[in-house]
């Protein structure tokens, strides 16, 4: 189901009402019965995925807790994370490795006898897979009690809001809550619904918006000139961001509404100064999930540099890799790292040759940031290499003439003038502070209300990270 | 039991200081938005789909000549150029039910005897009454809602709620209609001025000539059109194939069968077929395969004009 659909609001009318109205201990069946349902709405037959891996977890969780010594716990952990790890693998890269496996092969005029498989990705595997993977660590780690009660450990794997684009939630966070007894409040109900509206807005008001733009651009690349190719690389990093943030937003309200705390997955991160300041305020759960599973049990940076970096570049090859099985996501990932390592490798010597400008230091380094980003996004939206390696010799063609179509990407000139509107909007519109006056909680819900329905695009356009 | 209580206070709370005067607010704001949003912008364009629906129920002008048809018609007849008192009520993405559809709203009219001239579409009779928008405003007007069938929602009977996704489209038709930045228009007719880059056209053109076509009527609307042009001899129907790019033609299956059916419209005394669909105009002519942009609608306008002469004294200068 689909925050953006009209399914949903009646969906979530139900199930908060439900939920208040219904006593505490019978509380975790209904949003778990929501929440299967939720899933459900997509493809039925991917709940199976879900339930064998709650079950590996769960039993895993309880076996690691009990378990006296040291190595047996570490074989239970191996077999949980062999459990998601293979799931993944087998709906997620199967293809890809059994790609790259023929290409491998037809180099040497050999033919791969592995047949490829005709599956659909199930929708958000990466996000519930790393969720329920972090529950077995945090057991094994000691840092969280093996969860007894089967019916919430689901509920912590498939909590609806969060189920299919995170965030990705920690057990420390989540399953106390799921515990708790919660009260209808009107401070939580309130920011609760502005989260929910504010994500509403960047999803359709913006990112479908520049949506329009962007895929007429990168579906029509040839036809593109340099200004249109800008604009198109532009406008989607905004859309991503949008989408994305969008999704969490909502995802956050609508659990905020009931009285429970995800945490926040984005924060500004286009302001960030530095490609390591973006990944502190870009999809928060997963950089830290990386951080805390990968890049520190790999030694993070207290060991060699040399393996530092091999640190860093492995954290964000897997990283590119977890978006999607295609070179593309590797080269993303790969450049963020090239980025990253570089910014690091020069920072005296930038500190020291390059005197802090005050303010222009800081737009200076915002505008450089974004950029870098936006070149790497452009291997991001690009379905395969040679198309974004097209992309950007269009851009470098410094082809400015001026045709208003062109310009326009076909879409007219009104699109693309809404188009600005929108992201001009996004630097003004905010929610109303906690504790404001109920009239300013009105007037935001208004506002965003009729900048949906004025502005909106009405076609339940899917969001771009279920794909992963 | 106190936290209890602070739940059902914070409930009474949250509905009578948001909830309700949120959903008072969007209801009045919302009836007044759409009041203006209809009487200015939908109803403020000539060359909208929405306007020419309403035009065709609620007009009453009897020396009105029509022009009927799908995008084809909308971006090719200029009324000014071809008749005295002429309004063009082509419709983008439409086909040959929509055009039904105004053919029985127009001979409805008594007292009205003035030509119809209808744009032919080499693939012949078929349906699609393309986009929603054009109907929502006159949607509770039976043969509307009856012509929508299927594509009727719930929604559309809200006012305000049922124009959500199509703000900007009547938006884009007013500013179309009110500024002429890039299209031309006049009396309904909605000509592009743009021109594609020569790449693209090529682009196009390579796609088009390996795109097959084939004509094919479907029956029941077939027998519809014989049925109103029979049942109105007082009324001359004009069928007019406007000119299409040379490689449509390229893979088209049965053009003979296309102009045996428009030989056998022309048997009824009350129908004229002029056919200018191999009429060869130049590259230049074209905003796409099918499609006449500015130049090449003006020029085809004046090989129309002297065409029509014949048939419709009276209507023409």
């Amino acid at each position: 189901m689909l925050f953006n659909s009209v399914e949903f609001l009646y969906f979530f009318i139900v199930v908060t009402t439900l939920f208040f109205l219904i006593p505490h201990k019978l509380r975790w069946f209904l949003l778990l019965a929501a929440s299967c349902y939720f899933y459900m709405y997509f493809k039925p037959i991917y709940i199976l995925i879900l339930i064998f891996t709650i079950i590996i977890d769960y039993t895993a969780g309880i076996l690691i807790e009990n378990e006296q010594y040291k190595n047996k716990k570490r074989i239970y952990l191996i077999a949980s994370l062999i459990g998601n790890i293979g799931v993944l693998a087998v709906f997620k890269y199967y293809n890809f490795i059994n790609f790259n496996l023929s290409f491998l092969l037809g180099r040497f005029d050999l033919t791969n006898p592995i047949p490829f498989l005709s599956i659909l990705l199930p929708i958000g595997l990466s996000f519930h897979t790393f969720q329920a993977m972090s529950y077995t660590i945090e057991v094994y780690r000691g840092n969280q009690k093996a969860e007894r009660h089967f019916g919430i450990y689901s509920l912590y794997v498939m909590f609806y809001p969060q189920l299919v684009a995170g965030p990705i939630e920690r057990p420390q966070n989540i399953i106390h809550q799921l515990h708790e007894k919660k009260y209808f409040t009107y401070q939580n109900a309130i920011t609760g619904l502005n989260l929910m509206a504010l994500g509403l807005f960047k999803k359709i008001v913006i990112a479908d918006r520049l949506s329009i733009y962007v895929n007429q651009v990168y579906g029509n690349i040839e036809n593109a000139s340099t200004i249109s190719t800008l604009l198109a690389v532009i406008f989607f990093s905004f859309q991503i961001y949008c989408d994305f943030s969008g999704y969490s937003d909502i995802a956050r309200g609508a659990a905020k509404f009931m009285g429970f705390d995800l945490m926040i997955n984005f924060n500004r991160p286009y302001l960030a100064q530095s490609i390591g300041e973006f990944w502190a305020r870009w999809h928060i759960s997963l950089s830290t999930w990386f951080r805390d599973y990968l890049y520190i049990p790999l030694g993070g940076n207290r060991t060699t540099k040399a393996k530092w970096l091999r640190n860093l570049t492995i954290v964000f090859l897997l990283s590119g890799l977890w978006h999607g099985a295609n070179w593309t996501f590797i080269v993303w990932g790969g450049l963020h790292a090239v980025y990253l390592i570089f910014g690091t490798l020069t920072a005296a010597f930038r500190n020291k040759y390059f005197p802090s400008l005050g303010k222009l230091n800081k737009i200076s380094n915002q505008i450089v940031v974004f950029v870098l980003v936006s070149f790497a996004w452009i291997f991001f939206r690009a379905e395969t290499f040679s198309k974004a390696t097209l992309i950007i010799k269009k851009i470098g063609s410094l082809d400015f003439s001026i045709n208003l179509t062109q310009i326009a990407a076909g879409n007219g000139p009104l699109n693309l003038i809404l188009t600005f509107i929108s992201l001009f909007l996004l630097a003004f519109i905010s929610p109303p502070k906690r504790n404001g006056s109920p009239y300013k909680n009105v007037i935001f819900l208004l506002i965003i209300t009729f900048l949906i329905l004025i502005l909106g695009k009405n076609d339940k356009a899917n969001f771009i990270y279920f794909q992963f | 039991m106190i936290k209890r209580t602070s739940s059902i206070s914070n409930f009474k709370k949250f509905v009578l200081a948001v909830i309700m005067p949120y959903f008072i607010a969007l209801l009045l704001i919302g009836l007044v938005f759409t009041y203006f949003f209809e009487k200015k912008i939908i109803l403020g364009s000539d060359i909208s789909g929405a306007y020419k629906v309403n035009r065709i129920i609620t007009s009453t002008d009897t020396n009105e000549v029509i022009f009927l048809g799908s995008s084809r018609a909308e971006g090719t007849f200029i009324p000014d150029s071809l008749v005295n008192n002429g309004f063009n009520y082509g419709m983008n993405g439409t086909q040959d039910d929509v055009i039904l559809f105004f053919l029985r709203e127009e001979c409805k009219k008594k007292n009205k005897n003035t030509p119809i001239i209808i744009n032919f579409d080499l693939d012949g009779l078929s349906y699609d009454i393309g986009d929603i928008s054009n109907y929502l405003y006159n949607v509770n007007y039976s043969p509307v809602k009856k012509l929508l069938d299927t594509n009727y929602r719930a929604v559309y009977s809200l006012p305000f709620l049922k124009y959500y996704g199509y703000f900007e489209l009547y938006s884009k038709y007013y500013l179309n209609a009110k500024t002429n930045l890039t299209k031309f228009t006049n009396n309904g007719a909605s000509l592009e001025k743009n021109v594609l880059p020569e790449e693209e056209f090529k682009q196009l053109v390579k796609e088009r000539l390996q795109q097959t076509y084939h004509f094919e009527n479907d029956p029941l609307l077939e027998k519809e059109f014989y049925s109103i042009i029979n049942a109105n001899k007082n009324r001359l129907f004009v069928f007019v194939v406007v000119p299409y790019h040379y490689s449509f033609f390229n893979k088209f299956g049965n053009y003979e069968a296309a102009k045996q059916y428009l030989s056998s419209l022309e048997k009824s005394s009350n129908v004229k077929v002029l056919n200018f669909a191999n009429l060869n105009f130049p590259d230049s002519y074209f905003i796409n395969t099918t499609h006449l942009n500015l130049k090449g609608a003006l020029e085809f306008n004046k090989i129309l004009k002297d065409s029509l002469k014949p048939y419709m004294r009276g209507y023409i200068n």
